[in-house]
Order: structure tokens, then C-alpha cells, then sequence
């Protein structure tokens, strides 16, 4: 990116205000070996639905129609591969052709493309369709040139969370262990949707802040049942909570990994000392208070190993 | 301590080939000379092999990672592992998860594994992976044939610059060796461009050219006295008429070490997939002839598998011919990687060439101190597999049958239905450990001698060698039983082995500018902190006059 991207995308998302180092550190403000000229030999292109502080930056805004994004890529998709695309598919994107021809003449003709995408995209919407389309497109351009994709993330370390969560489970989130295994199911087995059925009979929470971001069913099972919070900082949940254990914060006070939206791992050097136990501390000696319990499911009562299916 | 008697033991290091022997152990997990009141294993009726030893295999880092993500529908299907006492849960199938991993591992008898391919930047993640791998020892290889900063340095002729700069980032990545993939070819796919052609320069660097790289790499890793040769993964992997830049390949190399990766995806006849044969008996004629180079099959198994290689470019031809799911990671400065999800089937010709082909190799080979059991997991097939190949290698009778499955036009493109050679247990035990140990030097591995680690596996003696080397009556690991009667008695946590090679100390220096300029994270982070490796077994290596 750093060093070749000469052709870079924001989709869905305001980097000037919610990613503020990406464009000096990352992308369109680098000079590299082979894009000399850093800023001048590189085109930016945003893609929003209103006008954010990063258009600024932007060489090509396009102000695309809420709700229309899945049918703007689709139509770049078309456009890319040279077919019929109606002026009233175009039109209801609230862009013109012209605008979009010279968007797939510019991405055809490119070094290195790449498409960054938001929440703006993948929230809104369509959702993951939305994300899905993008790839497909950012896949499909490898015909003509290099093209990559990727979300832009946010909220802490989340691709730290996942990551782990997939070499050691296979998945992402939204697992359930109850079967003794790992399963797999967003929107049966995901933090919100257990809590709005009530399903689970305690909580531990660390790191978050579900408090602020939950649909009220959730946060009130949050306050029906023991729920403990691992926090720095007093947070709406950490308030509801029967037990709230300060720890030092990550990075500031505390040291570990965490892992940049690439998937890269970095580092953390705490700058201060804590009073506060770190995060590791704290489940670490919880664990081990566990071990001393007996093994708490009666012999014979879990279920078998499941052997090899087909 | 413990002792086994009355097994049938073979250990073609030690040079017992199914002898009746008594085997001791002593409390530091080693083999002994002796042991006297401590727990007997009587193994009469069961044959004795030395752990067995993956030379090349993908279980940890951002790639096998990310196909983990991609392949949940696979993980729905495959085998689950319950949470125990003594194991905690996961899944099997198409890429394991971590803990799973080493349970199917030691569940087969292995209990070292090398880790074949690991960006600089991303050996962090990869050591915190292999870290929770439990039983089994393990040791990674760096990706460097497309290193930026290493390629700029054999473009202006710095050799010795070059050296540095390779054991530099060797000792930032702690790790144990070095690996070469498509030499040239993945610097060339960040524009999206590749090298197939070893005198072809290298696209953005001059008149550099694949064939350069490659024998000054292999020269580096001898120069700096490491103790596994350069790790090759040849340019043009998977194309019809590649044998001819994998033997151009072998005739730079000369004078050389290098093992050569999966052979079985560089050794292919014919000027398209129509017309693609197997030309391995070229391939494996080279090796009869030059007996100090060494490979792994890269050997193919019917069925779904995903595959993963640093090979960016392969991976997005694959992505158009199969129409299946794609996932590329371009990684800075370093190397790339590409994920596609794939099915061999017996009835798709190109497929029943390479399944073909891997055996071929395995069969036309005659040393198996030369040519090791692999299917490249997960690419040709996932390592839980190999019991299948075993029992094809040692049965010729079960590989005609095999045969009859394939198309009719498969007929003249390849040679396998002309051998009769059947592996016998010791070559088996050659293949599948003291042979990579040997290729690795790891000397305290694949061996019995006294002062060797203790890694052993007891087989029951069966007519059916796939269920036979499937499921192993014991597995020890470093004197501990970890395996009984098909369950996980022990996950004790294994080593990481890894080289600290001599390097001028301006180095760090040197480098410093260079990657501020073109990575995006500080120089001070980049290096893997020794405390992070869980039981490093750290071997320091000097330079070679």
C-alpha cells in the first residue's frame, strides 16, 4: 500500500476523522521507491453518501444515493466487463455515466488499486452483501490489473479478538461452546442475540462496552444476571454491573499484542506503571481459582466424541 | 523413566531394521542405556518406529489463519474435538484449529513438524500459533527469495551485504531456516506480474534474475552454516512443462544443498492442461544421481482441501480456473500469499496426473533418505491423511485398484501403472521421520540413540496399513506417553527450535534506514522478543570457512 498503492479507494467511511493516521502513515501522503512523488503520483477516490471531513483529501468525490451501494458496485462489476449497463440503473445511483466511466478507466489503467471500506458499507444497507460485492469486484479487477480490498476497523484490538478466536475455535465470533466444541452460528450464537433471548445466565466482559451499543432488551438481561466487567474506565456497563474489576490499561499500563487491521501483530511497551492488575492477570488467577474446584459436570454426563461424518 | 520391550523396532538411523530390542528411557525424556524399576510398555506384537517428522506443512501463521476463516462450511462437517480434562476443543478437517492440530498430529505418530513458510512480519503471530500446538516440537522457516531490502542488495552485487541482511532478519523472526518461494515471482506479483523463467530479469529489478536468487540464497544458507539447506519452492509451481524449469532450477543449484519443496507440483510434461503428463521419472533420474539434495513429495490426496502458498500469482490463476473463493495477503516488503479452496477428484485428468505423480516420485526415488512424506499440507491434501499414502507406497495391489478409478486418457501420460515397488517398514520409517530429521539436523531426532530425544510410536502389526498407521497403540513424546489406546492421555507443550546465526553488528544499522523507508511499522518492534517463544531451544550457528 504504503509503497505502490497509486490508485486508493475509501468507501463507506471518514478516514480524516475516524482513522486519522491512515492517510500519513499508510497510504496517500507516503513517497516510496516506486511512487517518488508520494502524494502527486497517487489518486484518491472517496465513495459516501454525504460530504465528510475526508473529502478534503479526495481527488474524485462521489456522493453515491443511501442504500444504493450494492448497486453501484454491481454496476461497476457490469461496466468493468464492458457490458450494458441501463441509464436508469445508472440513475439511481445518483451518479452519471461519464463519472463512472472514468472511474473504471482510472481503475483499469492503475499500478496498484485498492479499496478501503467502512462501516458505511458494511453497516448499512445490503450489509454483508454490500462487503461481499466489493471483494467480488476488487477480485475481478485482477483480470486487468492489481486490485486488494480491506475493512477499515475500529473499536481497540478486535482483529486481535479474532484472530485468536480463529486458530484456536476455526471462527471468528458469534461461537457457542455448549456442545462441548466450538459451533458457529451469527445472529443465533452472537453476544446480542443471546442476550436478547435471555439465554445466557452470566456474563464476562472485557474490553467493551455493551452498555453503550446494545438494544435495550440486551442491556436489561446484562442487569438481570451476574455480569462481570474487566475495565480501566467506569463504562455504562461496567455501572450495571454486579462486580467491576479495574485493570490496567492496554498499551498505556499494560503490555501484549495488539493486532493492526492488516492482521499484523504489534507490540505494546506500557509508557506508566498501574496499581490496577493487567486484563491477563486477573483471567489468569480466575482460571486458576477454577482448576482447585472440582471438575463441576458428573462423569458420563457430557456428550461423545463425535467422529468423522461422510 | 520407562521401558518397552519386545517390540519390533525399526530406526534406519540406527540401522535396526525390525529387530526384537528393548528400549529405555530416563527421567529427562532421552534415551537411555538402561532403566531398571519403572513402568514397562510390553510391546510384543507391535512395531516400534522413531516420532514421526513433517518436513513441510502449514498449521500456523496469517495464512493457514485466514483459510480457517474462509472455509467455515468445512468446519461444520469435519471432526469435532470435545473439551476434556486433559484436551481442550477444536476442529479437525481441512485446516485444524491450533489444538487440534497437535492432537491429530500425535494421534498419528508425529511428533515434530516444521513450519514451512513464515513472513518476517508476520513470525510473531506464527510463533503465538505454533505456541498453542501442544505435543509436538516444532521449528519455522522464513520466506526470503522476495524480500525487498535482501533483493536490492543481490541486485547491486552485494553478496556479502545480501548475508548480513538474510541473517539479520533469520535471528528478528527466530526462526530456523530459510525458505524460497517462487524466487522473484511474488516481487513481481505485487504488480500483479510473475517469473516463470529463471534468466527472465525480475520485474522492477534490473537485471536480476530468478536464477541469481535462488543459488545465491542457497549459498547464503550454506555460508551461514545453517543446519537445514535452503528451503526451495521452485519458480512456475503447478504448470504444464514446468520440469523444465524445475531441472534448470537443479542444474543452478549444483554444488549447492537445497531441499526442494512438494517436487510433485514442479514435475509436469506437456505445453498445456490438455496435454499435461508427469515427467517425474526426469525429475526423479536427478535425484538418483545427485544424492545429497533432498524433497518432500508434495504428494496429492483425492477430496476437498484449500490451498495456501506465498505463490500470490498461482493462487489467482487457481482463483480463474476453479471460480471457487479467493483470498490474497500482500505482505509489505516480504512475500504474499494466496488462498483458493479446491477439490481433487479422480476424474478430472489434471488431478489424476498429479495424485499420480506424487506417488511417482515417492516410488522412482530410490533412497528414501532423499524423498520424504508430504502432501504440502494442506495443498495436496491434509496432513491427517498420510496413513493413506503409506498404505499406497507399501501396497502395489491397492494402488492398481486405485488406478482403475482414474479417466482412460490419463493412459501414456504417466508411469505409475508400470511400478511394482513396494515400500518396506524401514523404508516407511525413512520417509516419515529419520529422513527429514536428518534434512532438517535435528540429530536428536529420528533416531534411537542414547541422548536422543524419546519420541516414539508403537503401532499393533495389521495386514491394514492405513488403520495401522492410523491409529497407533502408544505415542511418546520426549518419555511421556501422550497417546493410548486412540485417546489424549497427556498435551504436555513441546519446543520451538531455532538458529542464531553470526552477523556483522552494523547490520542493525544498516537496515534501520532502509526500513523506515518502506515498512509501516517501527524498526525497534519489528524484531520477535526471545521471551515470546515459549522453550526456545536456540542453536547458534557460525560461519562456514
Amino acid at each position: 500500500m504504503k509503497q505502490r498503492a497509486d490508485f486508493i479507494v475509501y468507501w463507506g467511511g471518514n478516514p480524516a476523522e475516524c482513522h486519522p493516521r491512515h492517510f500519513t502513515k499508510y497510504t496517500i501522503m507516503q513517497k516510496s521507491k516506486f511512487l517518488p512523488r508520494g502524494r502527486k503520483d497517487r489518486t484518491m477516490v472517496l465513495v459516501d453518501i454525504r460530504e465528510t471531513k475526508s473529502v478534503k483529501a479526495a481527488d474524485i468525490f462521489l456522493q453515491v444515493r443511501p442504500g444504493k451501494d450494492f448497486e453501484l458496485i454491481t454496476i461497476l462489476r457490469a461496466l468493468v466487463k464492458g457490458q450494458y449497463v441501463a441509464d436508469e440503473a445508472i440513475a439511481e445511483t445518483g451518479l452519471t455515466r461519464e463519472t463512472l466511466d472514468d472511474l473504471v478507466h482510472r481503475m483499469k489503467t492503475c499500478k496498484f488499486g485498492c479499496f478501503f471500506f467502512g462501516m458505511g458499507l458494511s453497516m448499512t444497507r445490503g450489509k454483508h452483501m454490500n462487503s461481499a460485492a466489493l471483494l467480488t469486484l476488487a477480485a475481478e479487477m485482477n483480470a486487468f490489473t492489481k486490485f486488494v480490498a480491506m475493512p477499515m476497523r475500529g473499536h481497540g484490538n478486535v482483529t486481535g479478538a479474532d484472530v485468536i478466536m480463529r486458530w484456536q475455535t476455526g471462527f471468528p465470533f458469534g461461537i457457542s461452546f455448549n456442545r462441548g466444541y466450538p459451533r458457529y452460528n451469527p445472529g443465533e450464537f452472537s453476544t446480542v442475540d443471546l442476550l436478547v433471548r435471555g439465554d445466557c445466565d452470566a456474563a464476562f466482559i472485557i474490553g467493551a462496552d455493551p452498555g453503550a451499543t446494545m438494544p435495550q432488551p440486551a442491556i436489561d438481561h446484562l442487569k438481570r444476571i451476574p455480569t462481570i466487567v474487566l475495565d480501566p474506565h467506569i463504562t455504562h456497563t461496567s455501572k450495571l454491573a454486579r462486580v467491576h474489576i479495574t485493570t490496567a490499561p492496554q498499551g498505556i499500563a499494560a503490555p501484549g499484542t495488539a493486532y493492526r487491521m492488516d492482521e499484523l501483530p504489534m507490540p505494546l511497551k506500557p509508557a506508566l506503571k498501574s496499581p490496577y492488575p493487567t486484563d491477563e492477570e486477573v483471567v489468569r488467577r480466575i482460571n486458576e481459582a477454577i482448576a482447585q474446584k472440582p471438575f463441576w459436570l458428573p462423569e458420563g454426563s457430557q456428550p461423545q466424541l463425535l467422529t468423522t461424518i461422510g | 523413566m520407562l521401558r518397552i520391550t519386545g517390540g519390533k523396532v525399526y530406526a534406519p538411523a540406527n540401522g535396526i531394521d525390525g529387530v526384537v530390542k528393548d528400549l529405555f528411557i530416563d527421567d529427562s525424556g532421552r534415551f537411555a542405556a538402561s532403566a531398571e524399576g519403572c513402568r514397562t510398555i510390553d510391546a510384543a506384537g507391535m512395531i516400534v518406529f522413531p516420532g514421526g517428522v513433517d518436513v513441510h506443512t502449514h498449521v500456523a501463521g496469517g495464512a493457514i489463519n485466514f483459510a480457517r476463516a474462509m472455509t467455515p462450511e468445512d468446519h461444520r462437517r469435519t471432526q469435532a474435538f470435545m473439551r476434556t480434562k486433559t484436551r481442550r476443543s477444536g476442529l479437525g478437517g481441512m485446516a485444524p484449529t491450533t489444538f487440534a492440530t497437535g492432537y491429530l498430529y500425535a494421534g498419528m505418530g508425529f511428533t515434530t513438524l516444521n513450519e514451512a513458510a513464515v513472513p518476517v512480519l508476520s513470525a510473531r503471530h506464527t510463533h503465538e500459533e505454533l505456541a498453542d500446538i501442544p505435543i509436538v516440537d516444532k521449528s519455522s522457516l522464513t520466506l526470503m527469495a522476495n524480500n525487498e531490502i535482501m533483493l536490492d542488495q543481490l541486485q547491486k552485487g552485494e553478496y556479502e551485504r545480501a548475508k548480513q541482511v538474510v541473517a539479520w532478519y533469520l535471528w528478528a523472526a527466530k526462526s530456523y531456516g530459510i525458505k524460497a518461494v517462487n524466487p522473484g515471482g511474488v516481487a513481481a506479483w505485487k504488480y500483479g506480474k510473475d517469473a516463470k523463467q529463471l534468466t527472465t530479469p525480475v520485474e522492477g529489478y534490473g537485471n536480476l534474475t530468478p536464477g541469481t536468487i535462488v543459488t545465491q540464497l542457497a549459498q547464503i544458507c550454506d555460508d551461514l552454516g545453517l543446519p537445514h539447506p535452503m528451503h526451495l519452492h521452485c519458480n512456475n509451481l503447478g504448470a504444464p512443462g514446468n520440469i523444465t524449469t524445475t531441472l534448470d532450477t537443479l542444474q543452478h543449484l549444483e554444488g549447492r544443498r537445497a531441499h526442494i519443496a512438494h517436487s510433485q507440483y514442479h514435475a509436469y510434461g506437456g505445453d498445456g492442461w490438455d496435454t499435461m503428463c508427469s515427467e517425474t521419472a526426469q525429475l526423479a533420474e536427478y535425484f538418483n544421481t545427485h544424492p545429497g539434495i533432498t524433497t518432500d513429495a508434495g504428494a496429492v490426496v483425492f477430496g476437498d482441501t484449500v490451498t495456501i502458498t506465498a505463490d500470490g500469482p498461482w493462487q489467482h490463476l487457481l482463483y480463474k480456473l476453479t471460480g471457487r473463493k479467493w483470498g490474497n495477503l500482500d505482505v509489505e516488503n516480504e512475500t504474499g500469499c494466496g488462498i483458493v479452496p479446491y477439490t481433487y477428484r479422480p476424474s478430472n485428468l489434471v488431478n489424476a496426473v498429479q495424485w499420480a505423480a506424487g506417488l511417482e516420485l515417492l516410488l522412482l526415488i530410490k533412497s528414501p533418505w532423499q524423498v520424504f512424506l508430504s502432501t504440502d499440507h494442506p495443498n495436496g491434501g491434509c496432513f491427517w491423511r498420510y496413513p493413506e499414502i503409506i498404505e499406497l507406497l507399501m501396497r502395489a495391489d491397492v494402488r492398481k485398484e486405485q488406478l482403475q478409478r482414474l479417466p482412460d486418457k490419463i493412459k501414456g501420460r504417466i508411469t505409475l501403472p508400470e511400478i511394482d515397488r513396494e515400500y518396506t517398514l524401514l523404508e516407511i520409517a525413512t520417509a516419515m521421520s529419520a529422513g527429514p530429521a536428518r534434512a532438517l539436523g535435528l540429530t536428536q531426532k529420528g533416531n534411537l540413540s542414547v541422548g536422543s530425544d524419546a519420541d516414539l510410536v508403537l503401532y499393533h502389526e495389521d495386514d491394514n496399513i492405513a488403520q495401522m498407521f492410523s491409529h497407533p497403540r502408544y505415542v511418546i513424546k520426549g518419555g511421556e506417553i501422550v497417546l493410548e489406546d486412540g485417546e489424549i492421555r497427556e498435551a504436555p507443550q513441546g519446543r520451538e527450535f531455532l538458529v542464531r546465526p553470526a552477523y556483522d553488528p552494523g547490520t542493525d544499522e544498516f537496515i534501520r534506514p532502509l526500513f523506515e523507508d518502506c515498512y509501516t511499522m517501527s524498526f525497534e518492534n519489528y524484531p520477535v522478543e526471545i521471551e515470546r517463544i515459549e522453550h526456545p531451544v536456540v542453536r547458534d550457528c557460525h560461519k562456514v570457512q
